[in-house]
Protein backbone atom coordinates (compact mmCIF):
# COMPACT_ATOMS: atom_id res chain seq x y z
CA UNK A 1 0.00 0.00 0.00
CA UNK A 2 2.73 2.37 1.01
CA UNK A 3 4.64 1.70 -2.19
CA UNK A 4 1.62 2.54 -4.34
CA UNK A 5 1.19 5.79 -2.47
CA UNK A 6 4.81 6.77 -2.88
CA UNK A 7 4.65 5.73 -6.49
CA UNK A 8 1.57 7.82 -7.03
CA UNK A 9 3.31 10.71 -5.31
CA UNK A 10 6.29 10.27 -7.57
CA UNK A 11 4.13 10.38 -10.69
CA UNK A 12 2.35 13.48 -9.44
CA UNK A 13 5.66 15.15 -8.75
CA UNK A 14 7.04 14.27 -12.17
CA UNK A 15 3.90 15.53 -13.89
CA UNK A 16 4.01 18.72 -11.82
CA UNK A 17 7.65 19.23 -12.73
CA UNK A 18 6.86 18.70 -16.41
CA UNK A 19 3.99 21.16 -16.27
CA UNK A 20 6.24 23.67 -14.53
CA UNK A 21 8.92 23.26 -17.20
CA UNK A 22 6.40 23.63 -20.01
CA UNK A 23 4.88 26.67 -18.35
CA UNK A 24 8.29 28.21 -17.84
CA UNK A 25 9.26 27.54 -21.45
CA UNK A 26 6.04 29.09 -22.76
CA UNK A 27 6.43 32.03 -20.40
CA UNK A 28 9.90 32.81 -21.68
CA UNK A 29 9.23 31.82 -25.26
CA UNK A 30 10.17 35.19 -26.70
CA UNK A 31 13.57 34.79 -25.05
CA UNK A 32 13.81 31.28 -26.43
CA UNK A 33 13.11 32.65 -29.90
CA UNK A 34 15.97 35.10 -29.44
CA UNK A 35 18.25 32.31 -28.34
CA UNK A 36 17.23 30.04 -31.19
CA UNK A 37 17.75 32.77 -33.77
CA UNK A 38 21.15 33.58 -32.27
CA UNK A 39 22.13 29.92 -32.24
CA UNK A 40 21.07 29.51 -35.86
CA UNK A 41 23.04 32.58 -36.93
CA UNK A 42 26.11 31.42 -35.00
CA UNK A 43 25.75 28.00 -36.56
CA UNK A 44 25.54 29.49 -40.05
CA UNK A 45 28.60 31.65 -39.40
CA UNK A 46 30.65 28.83 -37.88
CA UNK A 47 32.38 27.72 -41.12
CA UNK A 48 33.65 31.26 -41.64
CA UNK A 49 35.19 31.28 -38.18
CA UNK A 50 36.71 27.86 -38.82
CA UNK A 51 38.12 29.07 -42.12
CA UNK A 52 39.74 32.07 -40.44
CA UNK A 53 41.13 29.75 -37.79
CA UNK A 54 42.56 27.65 -40.59
CA UNK A 55 44.20 30.83 -41.86
CA UNK A 56 45.96 31.11 -38.53
CA UNK A 57 43.75 33.36 -36.44
CA UNK A 58 42.65 32.49 -32.95
CA UNK A 59 38.98 31.75 -32.46
CA UNK A 60 38.47 35.07 -30.70
CA UNK A 61 40.12 37.15 -33.41
CA UNK A 62 38.27 35.17 -36.04
CA UNK A 63 34.97 35.99 -34.33
CA UNK A 64 35.88 39.66 -33.99
CA UNK A 65 36.87 39.84 -37.65
CA UNK A 66 33.59 38.28 -38.73
CA UNK A 67 31.70 40.79 -36.63
CA UNK A 68 33.65 43.69 -38.07
CA UNK A 69 32.90 42.43 -41.58
CA UNK A 70 29.24 41.90 -40.81
CA UNK A 71 29.06 45.33 -39.20
CA UNK A 72 30.53 46.79 -42.36
CA UNK A 73 28.00 45.02 -44.54
CA UNK A 74 25.08 46.06 -42.36
CA UNK A 75 26.34 49.63 -42.18
CA UNK A 76 26.83 49.99 -45.92
CA UNK A 77 23.51 48.31 -46.51
CA UNK A 78 21.79 50.87 -44.35
CA UNK A 79 23.88 53.65 -45.77
CA UNK A 80 22.68 52.86 -49.27
CA UNK A 81 19.25 51.57 -48.43
CA UNK A 82 18.10 54.06 -45.82
CA UNK A 83 17.44 56.85 -48.35
CA UNK A 84 15.44 54.38 -50.42
CA UNK A 85 13.83 52.85 -47.37
CA UNK A 86 12.86 56.14 -45.79
CA UNK A 87 11.40 57.22 -49.10
CA UNK A 88 9.46 53.98 -49.25
CA UNK A 89 8.29 54.29 -45.69
CA UNK A 90 7.26 57.90 -46.20
CA UNK A 91 5.27 57.11 -49.31
CA UNK A 92 3.91 54.00 -47.66
CA UNK A 93 2.68 56.12 -44.80
CA UNK A 94 1.17 58.63 -47.13
CA UNK A 95 -0.39 55.89 -49.14
CA UNK A 96 -1.75 54.12 -46.11
CA UNK A 97 -4.06 56.94 -45.22
CA UNK A 98 -5.77 56.86 -48.58
CA UNK A 99 -8.86 54.88 -49.38
CA UNK A 100 -7.20 52.90 -52.10
CA UNK A 101 -4.71 51.55 -49.68
CA UNK A 102 -7.35 50.39 -47.32
CA UNK A 103 -8.86 48.64 -50.30
CA UNK A 104 -5.44 47.27 -51.11
CA UNK A 105 -4.97 45.76 -47.70
CA UNK A 106 -8.44 44.28 -47.71
CA UNK A 107 -7.64 42.68 -51.00
CA UNK A 108 -4.24 41.49 -49.90
CA UNK A 109 -5.72 40.10 -46.74
CA UNK A 110 -8.42 38.36 -48.65
CA UNK A 111 -5.88 36.95 -51.02
CA UNK A 112 -3.56 35.78 -48.29
CA UNK A 113 -6.44 34.19 -46.47
CA UNK A 114 -7.42 32.43 -49.66
CA UNK A 115 -3.90 31.32 -50.43
CA UNK A 116 -3.05 30.23 -46.93
CA UNK A 117 -6.16 28.48 -45.71
CA UNK A 118 -4.88 28.15 -42.19
CA UNK A 119 -5.20 31.88 -41.72
CA UNK A 120 -8.85 31.93 -42.68
CA UNK A 121 -10.22 32.14 -39.18
CA UNK A 122 -7.79 34.77 -38.08
CA UNK A 123 -8.15 38.45 -38.43
CA UNK A 124 -4.93 39.51 -40.01
CA UNK A 125 -5.32 43.21 -39.40
CA UNK A 126 -2.54 43.79 -41.85
CA UNK A 127 -3.32 47.42 -42.35
CA UNK A 128 -3.46 48.29 -38.68
CA UNK A 129 -0.28 46.36 -38.02
CA UNK A 130 1.49 47.96 -40.93
CA UNK A 131 0.30 51.40 -40.02
CA UNK A 132 1.45 50.99 -36.47
CA UNK A 133 4.82 49.67 -37.51
CA UNK A 134 5.29 52.40 -40.05
CA UNK A 135 4.30 55.12 -37.66
CA UNK A 136 6.87 53.80 -35.24
CA UNK A 137 9.49 53.61 -37.95
CA UNK A 138 8.78 57.07 -39.17
CA UNK A 139 9.38 58.67 -35.83
CA UNK A 140 12.80 59.73 -34.77
CA UNK A 141 15.48 57.16 -34.09
CA UNK A 142 15.21 57.73 -30.38
CA UNK A 143 11.48 57.27 -30.43
CA UNK A 144 11.88 54.05 -32.38
CA UNK A 145 14.22 52.71 -29.76
CA UNK A 146 11.84 53.64 -26.97
CA UNK A 147 8.71 52.42 -28.70
CA UNK A 148 10.11 49.17 -29.88
CA UNK A 149 11.78 47.90 -26.75
CA UNK A 150 11.49 44.29 -27.89
CA UNK A 151 13.11 45.18 -31.19
CA UNK A 152 15.75 47.12 -29.34
CA UNK A 153 16.56 44.22 -27.07
CA UNK A 154 16.74 41.79 -29.94
CA UNK A 155 18.91 44.16 -31.94
CA UNK A 156 21.29 44.31 -29.00
CA UNK A 157 20.91 40.81 -27.60
CA UNK A 158 21.12 38.81 -30.81
CA UNK A 159 24.54 40.08 -31.95
CA UNK A 160 25.76 39.77 -28.38
CA UNK A 161 24.57 36.17 -28.10
CA UNK A 162 25.82 35.31 -31.59
CA UNK A 163 29.25 36.64 -30.72
CA UNK A 164 29.69 34.46 -27.68
CA UNK A 165 28.05 31.42 -29.24
CA UNK A 166 30.41 31.74 -32.17
CA UNK A 167 33.46 32.26 -29.98
CA UNK A 168 32.73 29.74 -27.23
CA UNK A 169 30.20 27.45 -28.87
CA UNK A 170 32.62 24.59 -29.24
CA UNK A 171 33.62 24.68 -25.57
CA UNK A 172 29.98 24.96 -24.56
CA UNK A 173 29.19 21.91 -26.64
CA UNK A 174 32.08 20.03 -25.07
CA UNK A 175 30.90 20.91 -21.57
CA UNK A 176 27.36 19.82 -22.38
CA UNK A 177 28.61 16.56 -23.82
CA UNK A 178 30.72 15.98 -20.72
CA UNK A 179 27.50 15.85 -18.70
CA UNK A 180 26.26 12.83 -20.64
CA UNK A 181 26.61 9.54 -18.71
CA UNK A 182 29.36 7.19 -19.86
CA UNK A 183 26.91 4.70 -21.31
CA UNK A 184 25.52 7.20 -23.82
CA UNK A 185 28.55 9.37 -24.24
CA UNK A 186 30.08 8.00 -27.41
CA UNK A 187 26.69 7.62 -28.98
CA UNK A 188 25.86 11.25 -28.22
CA UNK A 189 29.11 12.43 -29.71
CA UNK A 190 28.52 10.45 -32.85
CA UNK A 191 24.95 11.64 -33.05
CA UNK A 192 25.94 15.29 -32.77
CA UNK A 193 28.52 14.85 -35.49
CA UNK A 194 26.05 13.23 -37.87
CA UNK A 195 23.44 15.90 -37.18
CA UNK A 196 26.04 18.57 -37.76
CA UNK A 197 26.82 17.17 -41.19
CA UNK A 198 23.16 16.92 -42.16
CA UNK A 199 21.86 20.12 -40.63
CA UNK A 200 24.87 22.30 -41.32
CA UNK A 201 24.49 21.84 -45.05
CA UNK A 202 20.75 22.24 -44.88
CA UNK A 203 20.59 25.40 -42.76
CA UNK A 204 23.49 27.14 -44.45
CA UNK A 205 22.00 26.25 -47.81
CA UNK A 206 18.66 27.75 -46.80
CA UNK A 207 20.34 30.90 -45.60
CA UNK A 208 22.41 31.39 -48.75
CA UNK A 209 19.41 30.55 -50.92
CA UNK A 210 17.23 33.12 -49.15
CA UNK A 211 19.90 35.78 -49.44
CA UNK A 212 20.35 35.18 -53.17
CA UNK A 213 16.60 35.21 -53.83
CA UNK A 214 16.18 38.37 -51.76
CA UNK A 215 18.92 40.17 -53.65
CA UNK A 216 17.57 39.00 -57.01
CA UNK A 217 14.06 40.11 -56.09
CA UNK A 218 15.22 43.53 -54.92
CA UNK A 219 17.20 43.95 -58.14
CA UNK A 220 14.36 42.85 -60.41
CA UNK A 221 11.77 45.01 -58.67
CA UNK A 222 14.12 47.96 -58.73
CA UNK A 223 14.61 47.59 -62.47
CA UNK A 224 10.84 47.28 -62.96
CA UNK A 225 10.38 50.38 -60.83
CA UNK A 226 8.03 48.72 -58.39
CA UNK A 227 7.41 50.78 -55.26
CA UNK A 228 8.64 49.40 -51.92
CA UNK A 229 11.02 47.17 -53.82
CA UNK A 230 13.39 46.77 -50.86
CA UNK A 231 10.69 45.66 -48.44
CA UNK A 232 9.09 43.29 -50.93
CA UNK A 233 12.49 41.87 -51.87
CA UNK A 234 13.38 41.17 -48.25
CA UNK A 235 10.00 39.58 -47.72
CA UNK A 236 10.39 37.43 -50.84
CA UNK A 237 13.82 36.26 -49.69
CA UNK A 238 12.59 35.33 -46.23
CA UNK A 239 9.40 33.74 -47.50
CA UNK A 240 11.40 31.62 -49.91
CA UNK A 241 12.41 29.45 -46.95
CA UNK A 242 8.84 28.20 -46.78
CA UNK A 243 8.29 25.60 -49.48
CA UNK A 244 5.32 25.81 -51.86
CA UNK A 245 3.65 28.91 -50.39
CA UNK A 246 6.80 30.96 -49.86
CA UNK A 247 7.97 31.72 -53.40
CA UNK A 248 4.37 32.35 -54.39
CA UNK A 249 3.60 34.82 -51.63
CA UNK A 250 6.56 37.03 -52.55
CA UNK A 251 5.25 37.32 -56.08
CA UNK A 252 1.70 37.93 -54.88
CA UNK A 253 2.71 40.81 -52.66
CA UNK A 254 4.67 42.38 -55.50
CA UNK A 255 1.81 41.99 -57.97
CA UNK A 256 -0.70 43.53 -55.61
CA UNK A 257 1.62 46.40 -54.93
CA UNK A 258 1.88 47.06 -58.66
CA UNK A 259 -1.87 46.75 -59.07
CA UNK A 260 -2.65 49.24 -56.38
CA UNK A 261 -0.04 51.72 -57.40
CA UNK A 262 -2.08 51.96 -60.60
CA UNK A 263 0.25 49.80 -62.58
CA UNK A 264 -0.84 48.54 -65.95
CA UNK A 265 -1.55 44.95 -66.76
CA UNK A 266 1.68 44.91 -68.65
CA UNK A 267 3.62 45.87 -65.53
CA UNK A 268 1.92 43.11 -63.59
CA UNK A 269 2.93 40.71 -66.30
CA UNK A 270 6.53 41.86 -66.09
CA UNK A 271 6.61 41.46 -62.32
CA UNK A 272 5.08 38.00 -62.57
CA UNK A 273 7.59 37.14 -65.25
CA UNK A 274 10.44 38.45 -63.10
CA UNK A 275 9.40 36.24 -60.20
CA UNK A 276 9.00 33.31 -62.56
CA UNK A 277 12.54 33.82 -63.80
CA UNK A 278 13.84 34.17 -60.25
CA UNK A 279 12.14 30.93 -59.32
CA UNK A 280 13.61 29.30 -62.39
CA UNK A 281 17.09 30.52 -61.46
CA UNK A 282 16.47 29.33 -57.92
CA UNK A 283 15.37 25.87 -58.98
CA UNK A 284 17.83 25.29 -61.77
CA UNK A 285 20.94 27.10 -60.57
CA UNK A 286 20.89 28.13 -56.92
CA UNK A 287 19.21 25.23 -55.19
CA UNK A 288 21.22 22.43 -56.82
CA UNK A 289 24.38 24.32 -55.90
CA UNK A 290 23.72 25.46 -52.36
CA UNK A 291 21.10 23.07 -51.09
CA UNK A 292 23.43 20.10 -51.27
CA UNK A 293 21.61 18.39 -48.46
CA UNK A 294 17.91 18.78 -48.36
CA UNK A 295 15.78 17.35 -45.62
CA UNK A 296 12.82 15.66 -47.24
CA UNK A 297 9.66 16.72 -45.51
CA UNK A 298 6.21 15.68 -46.54
CA UNK A 299 4.02 18.62 -47.68
CA UNK A 300 1.59 17.79 -44.89
CA UNK A 301 4.41 17.96 -42.35
CA UNK A 302 5.42 21.32 -43.74
CA UNK A 303 1.90 22.72 -43.52
CA UNK A 304 1.41 21.58 -39.95
CA UNK A 305 4.85 22.80 -38.97
CA UNK A 306 3.95 26.24 -40.31
CA UNK A 307 0.62 26.26 -38.47
CA UNK A 308 2.25 25.29 -35.19
CA UNK A 309 5.08 27.77 -35.67
CA UNK A 310 2.55 30.52 -36.36
CA UNK A 311 0.47 29.61 -33.32
CA UNK A 312 3.39 29.79 -30.96
CA UNK A 313 5.68 32.43 -32.35
CA UNK A 314 3.72 34.36 -34.95
CA UNK A 315 5.31 35.41 -38.22
CA UNK A 316 8.85 34.51 -37.14
CA UNK A 317 7.57 31.14 -36.02
CA UNK A 318 6.15 30.49 -39.48
CA UNK A 319 9.46 31.38 -41.08
CA UNK A 320 11.57 29.14 -38.86
CA UNK A 321 8.97 26.37 -38.73
CA UNK A 322 10.29 24.44 -41.71
CA UNK A 323 13.96 24.47 -40.71
CA UNK A 324 12.89 23.52 -37.19
CA UNK A 325 10.84 20.63 -38.50
CA UNK A 326 13.90 19.57 -40.51
CA UNK A 327 16.07 19.71 -37.39
CA UNK A 328 13.56 17.63 -35.44
CA UNK A 329 13.29 15.07 -38.21
CA UNK A 330 17.04 14.63 -38.63
CA UNK A 331 17.51 14.45 -34.86
CA UNK A 332 14.80 11.84 -34.43
CA UNK A 333 16.08 9.65 -37.26
CA UNK A 334 19.70 9.85 -36.20
CA UNK A 335 18.86 9.30 -32.53
CA UNK A 336 16.80 6.25 -33.41
CA UNK A 337 19.51 4.80 -35.66
CA UNK A 338 22.23 5.40 -33.08
CA UNK A 339 20.17 3.90 -30.29
CA UNK A 340 19.63 0.80 -32.41
CA UNK A 341 23.26 0.48 -33.33
CA UNK A 342 24.24 0.77 -29.68
CA UNK A 343 21.67 -1.86 -28.77
CA UNK A 344 19.75 0.50 -26.53
CA UNK A 345 16.43 -0.39 -28.09
CA UNK B 1 47.99 -11.63 -36.27
CA UNK B 2 46.91 -12.75 -32.83
CA UNK B 3 44.57 -10.65 -30.75
CA UNK B 4 47.32 -10.02 -28.25
CA UNK B 5 49.52 -8.48 -30.88
CA UNK B 6 46.71 -6.20 -31.94
CA UNK B 7 45.79 -4.96 -28.52
CA UNK B 8 49.03 -4.96 -26.63
CA UNK B 9 50.67 -1.59 -26.55
CA UNK B 10 53.72 -2.29 -28.63
CA UNK B 11 54.81 1.32 -28.38
CA UNK B 12 54.81 1.51 -24.63
CA UNK B 13 57.80 2.97 -22.90
CA UNK B 14 58.77 1.64 -19.53
CA UNK B 15 59.50 3.46 -16.27
CA UNK B 16 56.94 6.18 -16.28
CA UNK B 17 56.45 7.80 -12.91
CA UNK B 18 54.70 11.13 -12.83
CA UNK B 19 51.48 11.66 -14.70
CA UNK B 20 49.90 14.81 -15.85
CA UNK B 21 48.02 15.44 -19.01
CA UNK B 22 50.99 16.73 -20.95
CA UNK B 23 53.38 13.97 -20.02
CA UNK B 24 50.62 11.49 -20.81
CA UNK B 25 49.89 13.07 -24.17
CA UNK B 26 53.53 13.52 -25.06
CA UNK B 27 54.05 9.78 -24.75
CA UNK B 28 51.18 8.85 -27.03
CA UNK B 29 52.73 8.09 -30.41
CA UNK B 30 49.88 9.83 -32.23
CA UNK B 31 50.80 13.14 -30.56
CA UNK B 32 54.55 12.56 -30.62
CA UNK B 33 55.35 15.25 -33.20
CA UNK B 34 53.36 17.99 -31.54
CA UNK B 35 54.93 20.94 -29.79
CA UNK B 36 53.69 22.46 -26.56
CA UNK B 37 51.27 24.86 -28.22
CA UNK B 38 49.93 22.18 -30.50
CA UNK B 39 49.41 19.84 -27.57
CA UNK B 40 47.39 22.56 -25.90
CA UNK B 41 45.16 22.73 -28.97
CA UNK B 42 44.71 18.97 -28.78
CA UNK B 43 44.01 19.16 -25.07
CA UNK B 44 41.10 21.45 -25.82
CA UNK B 45 39.36 18.82 -27.91
CA UNK B 46 39.99 15.84 -25.64
CA UNK B 47 37.15 14.62 -23.46
CA UNK B 48 38.03 13.61 -19.93
CA UNK B 49 35.84 10.76 -18.71
CA UNK B 50 35.74 9.05 -15.34
CA UNK B 51 34.82 5.42 -14.90
CA UNK B 52 34.05 3.39 -11.80
CA UNK B 53 35.45 -0.07 -11.23
CA UNK B 54 33.89 -2.60 -13.65
CA UNK B 55 32.18 0.10 -15.66
CA UNK B 56 32.04 -0.61 -19.38
CA UNK B 57 33.90 1.90 -21.54
CA UNK B 58 32.74 0.35 -24.78
CA UNK B 59 31.36 -2.98 -25.86
CA UNK B 60 32.42 -5.29 -28.62
CA UNK B 61 30.35 -4.84 -31.81
CA UNK B 62 29.13 -1.39 -30.83
CA UNK B 63 30.06 1.33 -33.29
CA UNK B 64 33.18 3.16 -32.18
CA UNK B 65 34.27 6.67 -33.12
CA UNK B 66 37.53 7.19 -31.32
CA UNK B 67 40.38 6.23 -29.06
CA UNK B 68 40.93 6.50 -25.33
CA UNK B 69 44.10 7.32 -23.45
CA UNK B 70 44.42 6.14 -19.86
CA UNK B 71 45.29 9.15 -17.74
CA UNK B 72 45.31 7.00 -14.65
CA UNK B 73 43.75 3.69 -13.79
CA UNK B 74 43.59 0.26 -15.36
CA UNK B 75 41.50 -1.05 -18.22
CA UNK B 76 40.70 -4.62 -19.24
CA UNK B 77 40.41 -5.36 -22.93
CA UNK B 78 38.27 -8.45 -23.40
CA UNK B 79 36.61 -10.35 -26.24
CA UNK B 80 33.70 -12.68 -26.60
CA UNK B 81 30.73 -13.42 -24.43
CA UNK B 82 32.84 -15.01 -21.75
CA UNK B 83 34.95 -11.82 -21.60
CA UNK B 84 38.24 -13.47 -22.35
CA UNK B 85 40.94 -11.12 -21.12
CA UNK B 86 43.29 -10.00 -23.86
CA UNK B 87 45.36 -7.44 -22.06
CA UNK B 88 45.38 -5.20 -19.01
CA UNK B 89 46.27 -1.61 -19.89
CA UNK B 90 47.39 1.04 -17.44
CA UNK B 91 48.57 4.65 -17.16
CA UNK B 92 49.70 6.14 -20.44
CA UNK B 93 48.36 3.29 -22.54
CA UNK B 94 45.80 3.87 -25.21
CA UNK B 95 43.26 1.77 -27.04
CA UNK B 96 40.62 1.95 -29.74
CA UNK B 97 42.76 4.07 -32.09
CA UNK B 98 41.58 2.07 -35.11
CA UNK B 99 38.14 3.60 -34.67
CA UNK B 100 39.65 7.01 -35.37
CA UNK B 101 40.10 6.02 -38.98
CA UNK B 102 37.73 3.15 -39.48
CA UNK B 103 34.52 4.00 -37.72
CA UNK B 104 33.23 0.47 -37.63
CA UNK B 105 32.32 -1.90 -34.87
CA UNK B 106 34.61 -2.32 -31.89
CA UNK B 107 36.56 -5.57 -32.09
CA UNK B 108 36.82 -5.93 -28.31
CA UNK B 109 35.26 -4.60 -25.13
CA UNK B 110 36.98 -2.22 -22.74
CA UNK B 111 36.12 -2.35 -19.05
CA UNK B 112 37.57 -0.25 -16.25
CA UNK B 113 39.45 -2.45 -13.80
CA UNK B 114 39.57 0.22 -11.12
CA UNK B 115 38.66 3.90 -10.75
CA UNK B 116 39.89 5.18 -14.09
CA UNK B 117 40.21 8.50 -15.78
CA UNK B 118 40.41 8.47 -19.56
CA UNK B 119 41.05 11.04 -22.23
CA UNK B 120 38.84 10.45 -25.24
CA UNK B 121 39.96 11.53 -28.71
CA UNK B 122 37.24 11.17 -31.29
CA UNK B 123 36.84 11.18 -35.04
CA UNK B 124 34.56 14.24 -35.31
CA UNK B 125 37.05 16.27 -33.28
CA UNK B 126 39.91 14.99 -35.41
CA UNK B 127 37.99 16.08 -38.50
CA UNK B 128 37.44 19.52 -37.00
CA UNK B 129 41.10 19.75 -36.12
CA UNK B 130 42.10 18.80 -39.66
CA UNK B 131 39.84 21.54 -40.94
CA UNK B 132 40.84 24.35 -38.60
CA UNK B 133 44.42 23.35 -37.93
CA UNK B 134 45.66 21.11 -40.74
CA UNK B 135 49.23 21.24 -39.50
CA UNK B 136 48.35 19.48 -36.29
CA UNK B 137 45.86 17.26 -38.07
CA UNK B 138 48.49 16.13 -40.56
CA UNK B 139 51.01 15.34 -37.86
CA UNK B 140 48.47 13.25 -36.04
CA UNK B 141 47.25 11.55 -39.18
CA UNK B 142 50.80 10.71 -40.21
CA UNK B 143 51.59 9.13 -36.87
CA UNK B 144 48.31 7.29 -36.95
CA UNK B 145 49.06 5.82 -40.38
CA UNK B 146 52.55 4.99 -39.24
CA UNK B 147 51.17 3.12 -36.28
CA UNK B 148 48.78 1.20 -38.43
CA UNK B 149 51.47 0.47 -41.00
CA UNK B 150 53.65 -0.83 -38.19
CA UNK B 151 50.83 -3.05 -37.02
CA UNK B 152 50.36 -4.25 -40.57
CA UNK B 153 54.08 -5.00 -40.87
CA UNK B 154 54.08 -6.95 -37.64
CA UNK B 155 50.97 -8.75 -38.77
CA UNK B 156 52.52 -9.62 -42.12
CA UNK B 157 55.66 -10.93 -40.45
CA UNK B 158 53.61 -13.02 -38.09
CA UNK B 159 51.47 -14.20 -40.94
CA UNK B 160 54.58 -15.26 -42.85
CA UNK B 161 55.97 -17.13 -39.87
CA UNK B 162 52.68 -18.87 -39.33
CA UNK B 163 52.48 -19.83 -42.98
CA UNK B 164 56.01 -21.22 -42.86
CA UNK B 165 55.12 -23.21 -39.78
CA UNK B 166 51.97 -24.41 -41.39
CA UNK B 167 53.95 -25.58 -44.40
CA UNK B 168 56.37 -27.43 -42.18
CA UNK B 169 53.52 -29.03 -40.27
CA UNK B 170 51.75 -29.94 -43.48
CA UNK B 171 54.83 -31.61 -44.96
CA UNK B 172 55.39 -33.40 -41.65
CA UNK B 173 51.82 -34.61 -41.75
CA UNK B 174 52.29 -35.84 -45.28
CA UNK B 175 55.47 -37.73 -44.41
CA UNK B 176 53.64 -39.20 -41.44
CA UNK B 177 50.79 -40.30 -43.72
CA UNK B 178 53.28 -41.75 -46.17
CA UNK B 179 55.00 -43.54 -43.31
CA UNK B 180 51.66 -45.02 -42.25
CA UNK B 181 50.93 -46.19 -45.77
CA UNK B 182 54.30 -47.81 -46.09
Amino acid sequence: METTVSRFLKIVLVVAALVAVVWLLSAIRSTIVLLVISALLAYILDPFASYLEFKGLSRTSATILIFLALGGVVFSLFYFLIPALSHEIASLQKGLDGKTTSQLFDNIEGFIKETIPLLKGQDLNLQADMQKGIQNLAESLFAILVNLVPLFTSVIIIPFAVFFLLKDGRDMKKHLVSLVPNRYFEMTLNLLHKMDIQLGGYLRGQFVDSTIIGVLAIGALWILDVPYFVLIGIFAGLANMIPYVGPFSGAVVAIFTVLFSHGSGQEVLYVALAFLIIQLIDNVLVQPLVLARSVDLHPLTIIFAIIIGGQFFGMIGMLVAVPTAGIIKVTAIEAYNSARRFNLI
Amino acid sequence: MSDEALWANIFKQKNVVKENMFTVLKRIPVFQDLGYKELRAVERILHRRHYKRDEVIFRENEPGVGMYIIEHGKVHITVGRENKLLVLLSNGDFFGEMALILSGKRTASAIAHEETSLLGFFQPDLFNLMETNPKIGNKIMFRLSQMIAERLRLGTLENRQLKARLNVLQSELETLKKGKKD
